[in-house]
């Protein structure tokens, strides 16, 4: 169990940089994800950390030992790949024995910690077929299989369940959390899937066009996103996000997007207003309240259109040219066309610089 | 309006161009193959009959031309080396050539494939040039090279020299369509057998090269038919009759006008042919795709 | 056991020695057989053509390459290219007649074949059969081509002129002797090769119409375009660059090969070294080189002549690889380790 220290790591390919000046540090026993979009760098950083690529700059530790020029067989890792790259011509005992042969693990000892794995992973009964006779949701417990059987000090993860169905991922999402805590393997875990990481990582370092944009607890994530980047990405359905400006008028503050005027709180106003006045402002769907009746500082709006989805329905509403999403209760019976008025919880809204993206309130 | 006089005559139209793509094709693509066929025809025919009617009917099926199987290789006034030695030598080249392309091109088509080195470009480029560049001009700077290295005239030493070089020529090729069998390979395997704890070598041999057996299998079939066919190599280098090969013990034969045995001389080509006709019924597939993508001449 | 710093240590160095010496130890087999069959001998036969090697100071050279026995001097060049050696001429013209011709079935005759084989034929099992059978003269080892055209040509066991005669072609025009009498000694050696040639083409001008999108040719045909309007407007003009290839690339084979030339018309006679090529008209360039050298002792000259055609051969080369660039057969090495 190591710590996993990346220092100012960067990865230039050719002209591309895919991972810009990295700073992250995951500590013994933890799960992080690395979340972002495709081409964020997410992968490449997994690979530096696996020793597959060697970082064009800065350094990457495990606990004090520099490991930047190590190869991957001396790192004591496993990894298992998003296509979980399991050796065809090998059976499912000798993919998962192969680190074990490798090592030199004594015969008996290979055949104990295989069987033990495969029971764990409940794949016991397949250790004699081949990868092509297995399902998707087997392959990727096989490839599991494999990089835990060597016991390795950081475990690495490629969108493991990228290639599974959505009912097998659900499930496999409990499990792999469920064994990284038993086992207490430092975890790093890519994927594009928000919903995944924020569920299982125990932190989550989110990735756009390789640089760091946050590495916090999922809450603080949700809570309080350090830039627009983050608050769109994180959430389902996304923010919504408005621009405007915010000002001063006789002592009181506003919002004011052109079409419509929100009062701020006085703490609120005086902080954004300290640093800037063009702003975006963000909120979520689900910390918007739908009023049927004018109430004081509420914004009227038009139903657009009503996404029921079982237990809450999105609300389409147009806000003058604007059109944002709300979560809210299917007891609410809305039509098109309907005028609505939206409360907003000031408690819960987000202010961005409008030029940097950057958090006003964080 | 459309008559039906109109139809009737787009369709006569219509048969009649059919009448002659198919007069075209006949010209074109099947007449010309009459003798080749009729070659094929008569030397499965005349290998095994005494006599042909109209160059191409058996007469007299018979088992006497395949005489120089168990008896001396006679023909006209000259007696031949016995069949049993000339096939060893053809067998021994086939198989020495076989061997060293399959071993040297799989592990250059590994390094051309997947791995990092200066020059890499330039590399590929050159190999690729050479398959263009015709080797059979360097005969004579070969012979020189095979005297230097003092294997010119000295038995099955020469037949060595020779494979060395016939390997040489076959590289090019061989290590061009191995590389693309490992350029196929996911580089996820790969990276799997790193990180589970492989060196770059180890990977090659326990998980990549198990990958590409069908690539070795047909390169290796494709270099035993080459050397098994080698002819001016052999011819011009090795004087000694004791180590011939088939191709130039065939040769030799055609040659005797006036004694020529079309009965023996058939039975000895198809003799010769056999491994070639193996080859290619049980893995036709395969080499006729390395065929098709690496074309020589 | 060695403690984890040492691995961590240990591992540094052993991974960059291996990282650079690695790729040259799978590269170096190669390399070394490479130099060996190609670049030393290119090297050779350049310097050799500047030499007057010949067997009088064959063994003198082989003990040592810098023997006072052997001369440099350009007397080669000037039997070549000012005409005193009177054959030389003869070659020439034998060569262009060689080449222009099988070219015109390879590259030319080919793409007739392939329109037929491959579109016009529209039944599978039919189309193949006839590729394969024209693959044959390529595939078959080439001593059993040469015996198979020995009996051929036969005057009195083979079927040619028993063939011909037929259809209809008169006895008197028949030669005795396809091997010795010429013109049919050299239409003999254009026929053989230009057998062998055309499978070169039809295969890739095959793999070019098979490639041409379905719906380009079903357009035209709805068009109202019948097969050979089809073939001649849409694709002929398609094949271009496949021709050009073809064209190319033949032509540097053709000028260098001589193999089955010499099969044929070497057993003549004693067996000798290229027999009856001189008599029968059918000596092509490469073919001369090989006959100085392995029949006249004359090493020095026939690498000359050899040479000019190395020379041809590089500078082709060099112009394909201009025109049809080195296609992106490449990609980077996903492994830095």
């Amino acid at each position: 169990m190591v710590k996993v220290t990346l220092e100012n790591v960067t990865k230039i390919f050719g002209k591309v940089v895919a991972v810009n000046n990295l700073n992250l540090e995951v500590r013994d026993g933890e799960f992080v994800a690395l979340l972002g979009p495709s081409g964020c760098g997410k992968t490449t950083t997994l690979l530096m950390v696996a020793g597959i690529y060697k970082p064009t700059k800065g350094k990457i530790y495990f606990d004090e030992h520099d490991v930047t020029n190590l190869p991957p067989k001396d790192r004591n890792i496993g990894m298992v790949f998003q296509s979980y790259a399991l050796y065809p011509h090998m059976t499912v005992y000798q993919n998962i024995a192969f680190p074990l042969r490798l090592k030199k693990v004594p015969k008996n000892e290979i055949d104990r910690k295989v069987r033990e794995i495969a029971k764990l992973l409940r794949i016991d009964n397949l250790l004699n077929r081949k990868p092509a006779q297995l399902s998707g949701g087997q392959q990727q417990r096989v490839a599991l299989g494999r990089a835990l059987a060597k016991e390795p000090d950081v475990l690495l993860l490629d969108e493991p369940l990228s290639n599974l169905d959505a009912k097998l991922r659900v499930l496999m999402r409990a499990e792999l959390k469920r064994l990284q805590k038993e086992l207490g393997i430092t975890t790093i875990y890519v994927t594009h899937d928000q919903v995944e990481a924020m569920s299982m990582a125990d932190r989550i370092a989110v990735m756009n066009a390789g640089k760091l944009q946050q590495y916090a607890k999922p809450e603080a994530l949700y809570n309080k996103p350090a830039n627009i980047f983050v608050a769109g990405f994180i959430g389902n359905p996304p923010m919504n996000f408005i621009e405007g400006s915010v000002y001063a008028k006789n002592g009181e503050y506003f919002f004011d997007n052109g079409e419509f005027k929100i009062k701020l709180e006085k703490e609120l106003g005086e902080i954004i207003a300290s640093k800037t006045t063009e702003v975006i402002m963000g909120f979520r769907p689900e910390h918007v309240k739908i009023s049927l009746t004018n109430v004081p500082n509420s914004v009227e709006g038009v139903v657009y259109v009503v996404e029921p989805l079982g237990r809450d329905i999105v609300v389409n509403v147009k806000v003058g040219s604007i059109v944002v999403k709300i979560l809210a209760s299917p007891d609410l019976n809305l039509e098109s066309g309907q005028k609505i008025w939206l409360m907003f919880d000031q408690r819960k809204l987000h202010f961005f610089n409008k030029i940097s993206g950057t958090s006003l309130l964080v | 309006m459309k008559s039906s006089k109109t139809i009737k005559y787009s369709r006569t139209k219509a048969l009649l161009w059919t009448i002659a793509k198919y007069l075209v094709v006949i010209i074109i693509a099947v007449v010309p193959l009459i003798p080749i066929w009729t070659m094929i025809l008569w030397l499965f025919m005349q290998s095994f009959s005494s006599k042909v009617i109209m160059g191409i009917l058996p007469s007299g099926l018979t088992l006497n031309n395949w005489r120089f199987l168990w008896s001396s290789l006679k023909m006209g006034l000259k007696e031949y080396p016995n069949i049993w030695p000339i096939t060893f030598n053809t067998l021994a080249l086939a198989l020495g050539v076989s061997g060293l392309v399959v071993f040297v091109s799989v592990l250059g088509g590994y390094a051309l494939s997947r791995m990092e080195f200066k020059g890499r470009t330039p590399l590929m480029e050159f190999i690729i040039a050479l398959h263009a560049f015709p080797s059979i001009i360097l005969l004579i700077a070969l012979f020189v090279i095979l005297n230097k290295l003092g294997l010119y005239g000295k038995g099955f030493m020469t037949l060595v020299g020779i494979m060395l070089i016939k390997a040489g020529l076959e590289i090019p090729m061989a290590t061009w369509i191995i590389k693309g069998f490992f350029d196929a390979i996911p580089w996820d395997i790969e990276w799997a057998a790193l990180v589970d704890g492989c060196s770059r070598w180890r990977a090659w041999r326990s998980v990549i090269l198990p990958q590409v057996l069908p690539g070795i299998g047909a390169i290796s079939i494709f270099s035993f038919l080459s050397g098994w066919s080698e002819f001016i190599l052999v011819f011009t280098y090795v004087k000694n009759e004791a180590y011939y090969t088939l191709p130039v013990l065939i040769y030799h034969m055609i040659g005797e006008y006036k004694f020529i045995d079309w009965g023996l001389l058939s039975a000895l080509g198809l003799f010769f042919t056999i491994p070639t006709l193996i080859f290619f019924s049980t893995s036709q597939k395969l080499l006729l795709r390395i065929y098709v993508g690496g074309i020589k001449r | 056991m060695a403690s984890k710093n040492e691995v961590y240590s240990y591992g540094h160095e052993k991974a960059k020695i291996s990282r650079r010496i690695l790729p040259w130890l799978f590269l170096a087999p190669m390399l070394t057989m490479i130099f060996l069959s190609w670049i030393a001998p290119v090297i050779l036969t350049v310097y050799l053509g500047f030499t007057d090697l010949s067997i009088k100071n064959f063994l003198a050279f082989i003990r040592d390459f810098f023997t006072p026995e052997v001369h440099i001097t350009i007397n080669n060049f000037r039997k070549i290219f000012l005409g005193e050696d009177p054959y030389i001429s003869e070659v020439l013209k034998i060569t262009v007649l060689y080449v222009v011709s099988v070219l015109s079935i390879n590259a030319f005759y080919a793409l007739f074949l392939s329109i037929s084989i491959a579109y016009f034929i529209k039944n599978e099992i039919l189309s193949m059969f006839l590729r394969v059978s024209w693959l044959i003269p390529r595939i078959m080892p080439g001593i059993i081509y040469a015996l198979l055209w020995n009996w051929f040509i036969d005057p009195d066991y083979g079927l040619l002129n028993r063939m011909l005669m037929m259809v209809g072609v008169p006895e008197s025009m028949l030669p005795s002797s396809w091997l010795l009498d010429k013109p049919f000694s050299q239409l003999l050696m254009i026929i053989v090769n230009g057998y062998v040639g055309a499978s070169f083409g039809m295969i890739v001008y095959t793999a070019a119409i098979k490639s041409i999108p379905p719906d380009l040719i079903n357009a035209a045909l709805v068009d109202g375009a019948s097969d050979f309007q089809v073939a001649k407007n849409i694709i002929i003009p398609l094949l271009k660059w496949p021709m050009l290839f073809v064209i190319s690339w033949q032509t540097l084979s053709l000028l260098a090969s001589y193999e089955y030339i010499l099969m044929i018309w070497g057993s003549g006679g004693g067996g000798g070294y290229a027999g009856i090529a001189k008599a029968a008209g059918v000596m092509v360039w490469s073919l001369y080189s090989y006959s100085k050298a392995f029949s006249e002792y004359a090493y020095g000259y026939a690498s000359a002549i050899s040479l000019v055609l190395v020379v041809v051969g590089i500078v082709l080369i060099y112009i394909y690889f201009k025109i049809f660039g080195f296609k992106k057969l490449m990609a980077p090495s996903r492994i830095e380790v």
